[in-house]
């Protein structure tokens, strides 16, 4: 399991040339989470949450300013290299593989700087081709790779050490949809297998598909944390119920209105009655046999629960005036 | 030790590959270094006609040992300078991303550095070592006390080699505005460490600082194993001396690793471009 407690990382200032070096910067700030193996866990953010740096801090390229990061009881700071054996990190992006060597050149390469033994080697890099479909472009310089290509390939150069932990920084971002698809099913499988995984991504139907368990945060702060239902559930957003009438009834307003949600008449672009009705409560069952008791014939009934992203978005808007604490008791705890 | 040996391995893939992109780099591994000789004999040509120049350094007087003085120091300076080259493409993996995707492996640090080194030394200096021995036995000037000597000098010159391109892989690794630092070990290293002209026709200054390099001492055993006949025993001072820089230099070498990967570890400067 991959613990942190309280941690904090704080960038220094530039120091410039006769001149102050500029304000320190708390990316991260008392963050405490768990990352159990054989799950994916969710860390979700808008952009400068703390994301990135909390990920690089589990990964050791960077160092906790206070708190502590524990992989498996080891200390990230006086374990490192232990740990590294443990872990690799994926990130968004064509970087972190070689331009003039092929690609199984590269992955040969980060094979021999992590002592995969030598007997297995070879079979894991036919293997980890073929996963990420690059097996007939193996012997092709990367220089000549599609960005979608290299991307592939950082991601195979991340399982190379056969990681128990899996630390995935936007790993979809720029992938054609049936690649990233492809991905997730990957990085289900792996969790399937033991490997504990680390997510963030702005795909936020993918957090969903994947992730049993989701931290939010917002300027190095936990917000929230919870299952994505949970989540959901927790900042109150309410389900939206579109529903078109065949003709105009007139008992039908009077029995929506009955319902004791928020709701609004219109008509469509064939002139038909429409009625939107927005409530914590998802009351698309209990609107249909309120209209066809009122008499009224439906011709279409659209319902919207609220999604993850809007509870982000919510909770990150909400949270620079009414603190973390209250978002956090908003949702469920753990 | 067998992670290092890996280590050294993959580092001589990379190496080949960057450095023979195509095939016609074969050909400037070869003509860069002897058109330098060149260069450099018929700039020296002119010096050594002035009258008096004989008897300050008798070399002058016979032009094949002069052309196979400032081969050596071409043959010296090649190997020492494509540490320096192989040092700023590796500062250069910070832009690409690789240089954390390595710092995030547990390969040993110095490893890579020194697998860095070496593997540049050989993929860049073979054919013009090659070629400089070949030359020197077929001019005939080719002096030495024994055949063994051959070994010294070789030793000589890629030990404290490699440990400079370690020193300057960790010195770049961490540093992004080291651009000076290879314009300051291009021209100016070529100068102060006797590669045209011999140390004593320097300042006492001059010297003083080129022996700080170890491209100076490198060149004083290598000449004089291979073109004045030395042994080990008159050579033990400068060995020594050797010795001892390439100790330092490594003993820098893990010190900066050690202060560097913590700077960057504090500061996130290993993803800053």
């Amino acid at each position: 399991m991959i613990v942190t407690q309280e941690l904090r990382k704080t960038f220094p200032g530039q120091r410039k040339l006769f001149r102050p070096a500029g304000p320190a910067t708390d990316a991260v700030d008392g963050l405490s989470l768990s990352i159990p193996p054989g799950a994916v866990t969710g860390l979700l953010g808008l952009n400068g949450a703390g994301k990135t740096t909390t990920i690089k801090v589990l990964a050791t390229l960077l160092r906790p300013t206070s708190g502590s990061v524990t992989v498996d009881g080891l200390d990230v700071v006086t374990h490192a290299r232990e740990i590294r054996r443990r872990i690799n990190l994926i990130a968004g992006g064509e970087r972190m593989v070689y331009a003039r060597l092929t690609g199984r050149e590269n992955l040969w390469y980060f094979g021999q700087l992590y002592d995969v033994p030598r007997a297995v080697l070879n079979t894991r890099i036919d293997e980890l081709l073929e996963l990420v479909g690059l097996t007939d472009a193996a012997g092709t310089v990367v220089e000549r790779y599609s960005r979608g290509m290299r991307q592939r390939l950082s991601i195979a150069r991340g399982l190379i050490n056969a990681p128990a932990y899996l630390l995935l920084d936007e790993p979809t971002l720029g992938l054609d949809a049936p690649i990233a698809r492809d991905l997730r099913a990957v990085v289900a499988n792996l969790a399937r297998d033991g490997v504990g995984v680390l997510l963030t991504s702005h795909y936020l139907a993918e957090v969903e598909q994947l992730c049993g368990h989701v931290y939010v945060v917002d300027r190095g702060r936990l917000v929230a944390q919870g299952s994505p239902t949970a989540l959901t559930a927790g900042t109150r957003l309410p389900h939206t119920v579109e529903l078109t009438l065949a003709e105009h009834a007139p008992a039908v307003s009077a029995a929506v209105a009955a319902l004791g949600a928020e709701f609004e008449v219109g008509v469509d672009a064939e002139e038909r009655p429409t009625f939107l009705l927005r409530s914590p409560e998802d009351l698309a069952g209990e609107l249909a046999t309120a209209v066809v008791r009122a008499g009224g014939a439906i011709v279409r009934l659209e319902v919207n629960p609220p999604t993850l992203e809007d509870a982000i978005l919510a909770m990150a808007g909400a949270s620079p005036a009414v603190g973390a604490e209250s978002g956090r008791a908003a949702v469920a705890a753990r | 030790m067998r992670a290092a040996l890996r280590v050294f391995a993959a580092e001589g893939l990379k190496q080949h590959r960057r450095i023979f992109g195509s095939k016609l780099v074969v050909f400037s591994m070869l003509l860069w270094p002897v058109l330098t000789l060149a260069t450099t004999y018929y700039t020296v040509l002119p010096v050594t006609e002035a009258p008096g120049a004989a008897d300050r350094w008798p070399l002058v007087a016979q032009p094949g040992r002069l052309l196979a003085f400032l081969a050596a120091g071409a043959l010296a300076y090649t190997f020492f300078f494509s540490l320096v080259q192989s040092a700023w493409h590796f500062s250069w993996e910070r832009v690409s991303g690789t240089l954390e995707a390595m710092f995030l492996t547990p390969a040993s640090r110095m490893a890579l550095v020194l697998a860095n080194g070496s593997s540049a030394l050989v993929q860049n200096a073979w054919l013009f070592g090659c070629f400089g021995i070949a030359a020197a036995v077929a001019t005939g000037t080719l002096h030495l006390a024994h055949p063994g000597m051959l070994a010294v000098a070789a030793l000589a010159l890629l030990v404290p080699a490699v440990a400079w391109g370690a020193f300057l892989n960790s010195l770049l690794m961490f540093s992004r505005d080291s651009a000076f630092l290879y314009t300051l070990l291009d021209d100016p290293l070529w100068f102060i460490a006797g590669v045209r002209l011999p140390l004593f026709a320097l300042p006492v200054w001059i010297t003083a600082i080129g022996l700080a390099f170890p491209l100076t001492t490198s060149l004083v055993v290598l000449r004089g194993a291979l073109l004045d006949g030395k042994d080990v025993g008159d050579l033990a001072g400068q060995f020594a001396f050797l010795a001892g820089l390439s100790a330092v230099l490594l003993g820098l070498t893990a010190l900066l690793l050690r202060v560097g990967e913590r700077h960057a570890q504090r500061t996130g400067s290993l993803q800053l471009f």
